[in-house]
Parts: C-alpha cells; structure tokens; sequence
C-alpha cells in the first residue's frame, strides 16, 4: 500500500499529482514505477552519444592503418554502433545503457517486465522519427506533454523509462529507550515516526522540536521532550537491529 | 499556506524526480501557463521587433534577457496552484505588474546570468526575502541541490536553441520548392539588404515561440526542486502525517483515556525485542533433522550434477606470446605490428576484404533466401496468386458458351444454307446454329477472350470494342432474337430468316463456315 499524503477529499476532485506510475499485477499488486522526465533522459542520452563517438573514434584511428579492408569495416563498424549500440545494451544489460545505468534509469515495458527485443528495436527505429526535423524535436516535446514521459518511440513499443531502485543504505536512528507507543499507529503513521527519526540529522533542531511538539499531546509528554518520546517510539519499532 | 491542502503528493525525491513533478505540474495548467505567457510575451516581442528593426539579432537578445521578468507570472500561477487556488487568465494577468515589483533590477542585472535562477526565483518572490536575510536562505537551500538546478538551465539552454533551430529547419522544409530555388543559401548570407529583415524578425519570432512551451515547464521545474528541497528540509510529508496523526487521536476521547491508564515510561517493550526469528537463524533444533542439516544438504545436492555441471577443459596457449608482446611493447613500434601493417597492406589482405565483403554480401543473400523460405507458405498465400493469374494469359479457349459448343469442327460447312434449311423444321436449332457460329467464329477468328461465365449482353460489349458495325450489328439483332427464342420461347418473325442469312453471307463470305 502506497501512502499519499493528500487528503482523500481532493483526490476525489482530481488526484493527487505524483511522478509514481502505479502498475498493477494480474495478482493485485501495485507496482509503483518511477517514470523518468526529459532532463535526466537528455542527460543519459548525452552520455551515450559521447561514449559512442569515443568507441567510433578510437576505433576508425585503428581502421584508417587498414586501408581498403579498414574502410569496409569500419562501415560496418558504423552500422553496428548506430543502429544495435541501444539495442544490444538495453535487451541484454536489462534495460540499461551505459547512459542510462550511470543516471540510475532502465528501460521497461509499459507493464514493468523486462524489455524484449521487438520492443528495444521499435523504440531505437522511432528515433529517427524523434529526431526530426533536428534534434529530437518531437521526443522532446513529445516527452514534455505525455503524463509517464515517453517520447513517439516508447509510444509505438509501449515501453517506460523508469527510475531503478536503488539499494538502500540502513540509516542511523538517534540513541533512545525504545518505547511501547500508548495507541495503535497504521503502517503510514509507523512510517512517518521511523522517518522522524531516521531524518533528525538533516533537520534544524528547532524544526525537528516543532515537528515533534505537534504530537506531545497526545503522548502525554511536555513539549520538550516530545523528539525525545518519538525517537523512543521509533528505536520500539525498529527493534535491536 | 496549508500542506494539507496541496494537489501534489509531497514526499523527498531525487532532484531528478522533483524536476519531472515540475514538468507534470506544467502539463496540468499547460493552457493556463501557455496562453498567459503568450499574451505577456508577444506584444512585447512585437514591440520589441518593431523598435529595433533594423538589428533583429538585438531585439531577440533583450528579450531573452527580460525573461526573468517574464517568468514571474508562471511562477505565481504555479504556486497559487498548488494549494488548489489557480488564478483565471484575468488575475494572473491583472496580477502580473505587481509581481514584477520585488527586486526586478537585481534579477534583470547581476543576477540574470545565475545557472540556478528558477531555483531561487521562488525565494524573492515567494518567500520575499532580501538581503541578508535572501543570501542566508539561499545558503541553506543551495547546499544540496545546486548542481540539479544548474543541470536544469544547462539543459533547457540545449532544449530551447535545439526546438528554435527545428522550427526554423521545419519552416525550410514546408517551403515550396520554388521559393526555395530562389533562396540560395549565399543569398541569404550575402543579402544583408532590407529584403532579409523580415526573415531575421521571423526567425526571431519562433524563438518567441518556442519559450511559450519550454518556459513555463523550466519555471515549473525550478518551482518543483525548490519545494522539494523544502521538503526535505522541513519534512513536510512528516508533518502531515502528524497532524493527521493528531487530528485522528484527539477525536477519539477513548484513545486519550487509555493512552493515560496504559502509558508506562520507560519501560524495556520494544515490540520487536523478542529474540529474532529470520528464515537464517537455526530452527527445528529438537529433531534429528535441523534446519541447519538440511541447509547444508540442500547445499550439497544443488552442487551436484543435475544443478552444476563441472567440467575441466585443457587446450593450449600460446605461451610465448604474452612474453613477445612485452619485449616488443618497449620499443617505439614493435616490430610485429610493423610486420602485421605491412601484411594488412599487402594485397594479400585486399584479398581479405574482397573475401569479407563477399562473404557479407552471401550472408545478405542467403538471410534473404532463409526468410523466403521461412515464409514460403504465407509468401504462396499472399502474394503470390495475383501475379499468377496475370501471367496465364493463354488460357485454354473454352469449349462451350452458354451450354453452346464451339469447337469449329461441330459446325456444318456452309452455316447460312444448314440454317435456312433447318429453319422450316426447327427454328431453334436455326437460330441457335447461327449464333453458335457467331461466337465461334468470334472466339477464333478475332481471339475474342470469351470465358465460359461471359451472358450475351458481355459478349455484346466486347463486340462493341471490336469496332466493326456492320458485325455489331449484325450481332445485337442475332443476340436479341436468339434470346427471346432461346429463354423466352417467343418464335421470331418470318422474314428474319432471310435477313439473318444475308447478313451472315454478307459478312463472313458466301460460303464461309466460320
């Protein structure tokens, strides 16, 4: 279950805007995909096209010794980089150019599964209709307009570029005596608490009593030592990890 | 300002992130941003252009460096919006000259070059902060996300010079073909004449266009990190849920009442205290077989053949090599890749390529020849029947036409003399004789492609295209009578006899059987 943090009285007006695409399985699980906007895909982009220029380069200095033979494979060369470079890496490096790993994105199908051949090749094909008329005219505006950000050639192969998951690092709670909280909490107020906690480092102190003097009432503490209660709240929910 | 009353879902996120909520925020008031930036910008790019007509590179270069002036009226849509109260076309506008009050100077002088202008554009305007006060914010809110920001403009400097250079690429090619025979490019250089102005002022003017479409999106996606960064900053998603948290506790007195009688300080209960059962610590230890056992022999047996296949290959290598390369790696140029140049050289090696090149080329073929055959069966379904009716021109002439022989040799020798004589006995057959002599003579003698599903009237038509009107002729008023006979039983008038006849001497000879 997803938490939002909007009222359920404005999202029956119009929902809540969120940059997560919920994507639900046959056995009714929502996948929560992250799909990615023009500027980190513009700077992926720009990676790889760098990259494959480097690869071109080196490798036409070492065909121009060749002669004939070197100018034919290097033709080749050409062909292979432009058109499989995308294409290889995305169905064989499960979705990831070496652009796209290095801005933590991959591409996937519309339904979150792994991106197969048909589709890498459709939306690398498109590009050339994204290119025109310069310079990834219509992808750019294509992407800007879309709600998940796809660009024609996504459109045409159904795929999504998404943000991968990273891996998380476990955060340092504050030292307190883990504490038994007086009342039931739900999942997305259990969540807020530990997040209290585990962000008390990036907040002003000032902000971080204020934030806590909201619930001293109902835990019964002065308003003091209300961060002090809900860290303990929070080491009672971690447990000894 | 109410969090609770915000239509986007407030929670940390990349920058990244933050930045495609800005673009998401844009899509939703897109025609709100859009036209209200238009109707800032347009006239102002107009009078702009009017004024300094004769140097169109100067009135496009002031009005990209008022943009920051421009930009406040998205931003104050933008965040109107977010709190659920987006302005109409008429306050935005109406609201605009006020806007452009705080600090327009600084942000139209020294601070016009800054990379993260969207990103602290919010804090004059929004926050109204100056001075000090402005650079102690500023501080605090550049320490992390200066860089994304920086990244944003760097970008939608990109962005916005490559849709200007696709519109102008657009305009060139939607140019009729005559036009541009005109416009040679070194016309275009060289012309700095008058004639020109207007292609500079129109060239101009689509950049105007494309800041309609990316300026508020940049705007909007400064907006975003900044709020993202407050976010983070102030843990607005905590406060949230807190005051909910409140809101839900103080409504229930019951709650409050137990949370007095139950609430213990201090007190050792973590709830997740008691000793940690994880699928890794050692369970089932009273029985013979312990989860570690059968760990262990699970372990074991998916080493074994069916799940791991082991395999020792021994081949050989070229041992020396690994030496040759290093001692020759000290030289300037080794001597081995000199020798490997000279042989690629060599025409030994255009052998090599012509092999490659043919070896490619087999593959193109033989690539083409496996998916023929691959698809062979559909190839035969599909494509192949149109050609193949086409080319069997020479099909074989039919032997009957409506039930009527054609073959020539069923034919009696003089045909007007066999149907005068049957005509007293048999009409019918008469007149039928007649007719199927016609249309022998028809298929035969001027190759008529007569099929065997042709009626009379087809038949007709392609006499007609025959071109010959005495034989048209001749036919309608056979065909007629022979179709009354044959379908209506109606028996034709007597001097039809020798009218028929005469025609038929008449046009095929006297004694002409066919």
């Amino acid at each position: 279950m997803l938490e939002t943090t909007a009222l359920p009285r404005k999202a029956t007006l119009s929902p809540p805007l969120d940059t997560r695409h919920q994507v639900e399985t046959p056995e009714g699980i929502d996948l929560p995909l992250r799909p990615a906007g023009l500027m980190v895909r513009a700077l992926a982009f720009a990676i790889d096209l760098g990259l494959r220029g480097l690869i071109l380069g080196l490798l036409f200095i070492v065909l121009a010794f060749l002669g004939k033979l070197g100018a034919g494979l290097g033709s080749i060369l050409l062909f292979g980089v432009s058109w499989w470079y995308m294409v290889l890496f995305e169905v064989l490096n499960q979705g990831r150019s070496p652009g796209k790993q290095w801005m933590g994105l991959r591409v996937v199908q519309d339904d979150g599964t792994p991106i197969g051949w048909s589709a890498s090749l459709l939306r690398n094909l498109l590009r050339f209709v994204d290119l025109l008329p310069f310079g990834y005219f219509l992808g750019a505006i294509s992407c800007l307009q879309h709600p998940t950000f796809k660009r024609l050639g996504d459109l045409a192969a159904g795929t999504l570029v998404i943000y991968r998951e990273q891996p998380l690092t476990r955060p340092q709670l504050p030292e307190a005596t883990p504490l038994r909280p007086a009342f039931a909490l739900t999942l997305p107020e259990q969540r807020a608490i530990l997040a209290f906690a585990e962000r008390q480092g990036e907040l002003s102190e000032a902000r971080a009593h204020e934030l806590a003097s909201i619930l001293a009432q109902p835990l019964q503490v002065p308003a003091p030592h209300a961060v002090v209660a809900l860290n303990g709240i929070a080491r009672g929910l971690l447990g000894p990890a | 300002m109410r969090l609770s009353d915000a239509t986007v879902v407030i929670r940390p996120r990349t920058t990244w992130e933050a930045m495609d909520l800005g673009v998401l925020m844009s899509q939703r008031h897109r025609r709100l941003l859009m036209t209200s930036w238009a109707i800032v910008t347009l006239p102002i790019f107009a009078l702009l252009s009017a004024i300094f007509w004769d140097s169109p590179s100067l009135a496009v270069f002031i009005f990209w460096w008022l943009k920051p002036a421009f930009d406040r009226l998205p931003l104050y849509i933008l965040s109107k919006s977010l709190f659920g109260e987006t302005p109409t076309l008429n306050q935005a506008l109406r609201e605009w000259p006020r806007l452009l009050k705080p600090q327009l100077l600084a942000s139209l002088t020294w601070r016009r070059l800054s990379l993260s202008r969207s990103f602290v554009m919010p804090v004059v305007q929004l926050e109204g902060l100056h001075g000090h006060a402005r650079e102690q914010r500023l501080q605090v809110l550049l320490q992390r996300n200066a860089g994304a920001a920086q990244w944003l403009t760097i970008i939608g400097v990109h962005l916005e010079s490559a849709l200007w250079i696709g519109l102008m690429v657009l305009f060139y090619l939607l140019l009729p073909q005559q036009i541009e025979l005109d416009w040679s490019w070194q016309t275009l250089i060289t012309a700095a004449v008058q004639d020109w102005r207007w292609l500079e002022h129109l060239t101009n003017a689509f950049y105007a266009l494309v800041l309609i479409i990316w300026e508020p999106i940049y705007v909007a996606c400064g907006f975003s990190l900044y709020l993202n960064r407050r976010t983070v900053l102030e843990a607005w998603d905590i406060e949230l849920v807190f005051r909910r948290l409140r809101q839900r506790l103080s409504t229930t007195a019951l709650t409050l009442l137990l949370a007095t009688i139950l609430w213990v300080p201090g007190a050792q209960h973590v709830w997740a205290a008691e000793p940690v059962i994880t699928p890794d610590s050692p369970r089932l230890l009273d029985q013979p077989l312990t989860s570690q056992g059968s760990k262990d022999s699970i372990k074991a047996l998916l080493e074994q053949p069916p799940f791991k296949n082991k395999e020792t290959v021994t081949r050989y290598r070229f041992g020396e090599e690994k030496t040759d390369t290093k001692t020759a790696d000290d030289s300037k140029t080794p001597e081995w890749l000199k020798a490997l140049l000279a042989l690629l050289d060599s025409p030994r090696f255009g052998f090599l390529a012509t092999l490659i090149e043919v070896l490619l080329w087999g593959a193109v073929i033989g690539g083409v020849g496996v998916l023929i055959w691959r698809y062979r069966d559909w190839l035969q379904a599909f494509v192949s029947r149109r050609p193949a009716l086409k080319s069997k021109v020479a099909r074989p002439l039919p032997q009957q036409a409506f039930g009527l022989d054609l073959n020539r040799e069923t034919l009696p020798d003089d045909i007007a003399a066999s149907a005068e004589s049957l005509w007293q006995t048999d009409p019918r057959a008469a007149l039928g004789l007649l007719y199927r002599a016609l249309l022998s003579h028809l298929l035969h003698d001027h190759h008529m492609a007569l099929k065997t599903a042709d009626t009379e009237g087809e038949v007709l038509q392609r006499v007609e295209q025959l071109q010959q009107p005495a034989l048209l002729a001749f036919s309608k008023t056979l065909t007629g009578h022979w179709q009354n006979m044959a379908y209506g039983h109606r028996l034709p008038p007597a001097h039809l006899q020798q009218e028929l006849c005469d025609g038929w001497r008449t046009l095929f000879g006297p004694g002409a059987a066919h």
